[in-house]
């Protein structure tokens, strides 16, 4: 399902790029390349229990107990924290089960994180 | 008053009163019919078969937002398109478990393997974030105020059942998740 999302709306690379320096179209190519990392941030609430939000990031990304603690405390004191890094489709795919446990993720392109 | 969840060799347990049984069934069915999607599936089969829903669009009441939210949090037009891709199969994943966790109360006592517990805790918390945008619970200033109403008797309005309500729904999940935490240890 999400593999067809992906495709549907990952934007050219090229397409615009307008310059005729061919040297300038590969470093913007290089800059939108599908590899630049995607990443997942949960937001704090007031309501997610921070035991609730510390299991989902044990159980769900396999975290260590001190891993997904930090991170917990993270979000609940500076407000949000970068939980996973990948791919666009793992992004999309955490970003979901993040929805599904009830916490509030969204996904974005890690260079505007 | 029931006793909270505990980890036991035969799994996670709990006690509840059957007044207390009543109220959180009632709870998962209300949050599961708040869930059911507006618009039947879309009519164009292929879409049907992998969930894209065509006519998805950001949810008007506040707590049906917070259960669906917007998966990018910069432009309103991807945060839609994800909607379209997701939202469907979210709000069935969503249902499932407040249905498991309705059916797991027909036993007394409960009890709880992991995947089940898993699942009462996600219908547990998505119950606790209706009532919580129900009362206004939007900073832990106001969640911290509501903590303190635990006495019926002083429980004279709507909104002071409603955080009684909450902070039993709160207890309960955080009794789980202790559960669920010892059993990863």
């Amino acid at each position: 399902m999400l593999n067809g999302f992906l495709t549907t709306i990952e934007p050219m690379a090229t397409s615009t790029a307008t310059g005729t320096d061919t040297l300038t179209r590969e470093e913007t190519d290089s800059l939108t390349a599908a590899d630049i990392p995607w990443v997942v941030i949960v937001w704090n609430d007031p309501v997610n229990l921070m035991s609730y939000v510390s299991y989902v990031f044990q159980s769900y990304f396999g975290y260590s107990e001190s891993k997904s603690h930090r991170l917990m405390l993270e979000v609940h004191e500076a407000g949000k924290s970068v939980v996973a890094t990948g791919s666009r489709e793992s992004a999309e795919r955490d970003t979901l089960a993040m929805h599904s446990f009830g916490l509030w993720a969204t996904f974005q392109k890690a260079d505007t994180a | 008053m029931a006793t909270g969840f505990k980890l036991t060799r035969k799994g996670i347990t709990a006690n509840l009163e059957p007044g207390e049984r009543d109220l959180l069934r009632k709870l998962f069915t209300d949050v599961q019919e708040l869930l059911e999607p507006d618009t039947a599936a879309d009519s164009d089969p292929l879409a049907a078969m992998v969930g894209i829903d065509s006519s998805a669009a950001v949810p008007e009441d506040s707590a049906l937002l917070r259960l669906l939210p917007n998966g990018t949090a910069g432009s309103d037009e991807d945060a839609l398109e994800f909607r379209r891709f997701t939202e469907r199969s979210l709000r069935e994943s969503k249902q499932g478990a407040l249905r498991a966790a309705a059916l797991q109360l027909e036993a007394a006592p409960l009890r709880l393997d992991t995947e089940q517990a898993q699942l009462f805790a996600r219908a547990l918390n998505d119950v606790r974030l209706v009532l919580a945008d129900r009362l206004g619970i939007d900073d832990d200033e106001a969640a911290e105020r509501l903590h303190d109403i635990t006495d019926p008797s002083k429980a004279e309005d709507v909104d002071g059942y409603l955080a009684l309500v909450y902070n039993f729904v709160t207890w309960m999940q955080e009794t789980l998740m202790q559960a669920l935490l010892d059993s990863l240890r």
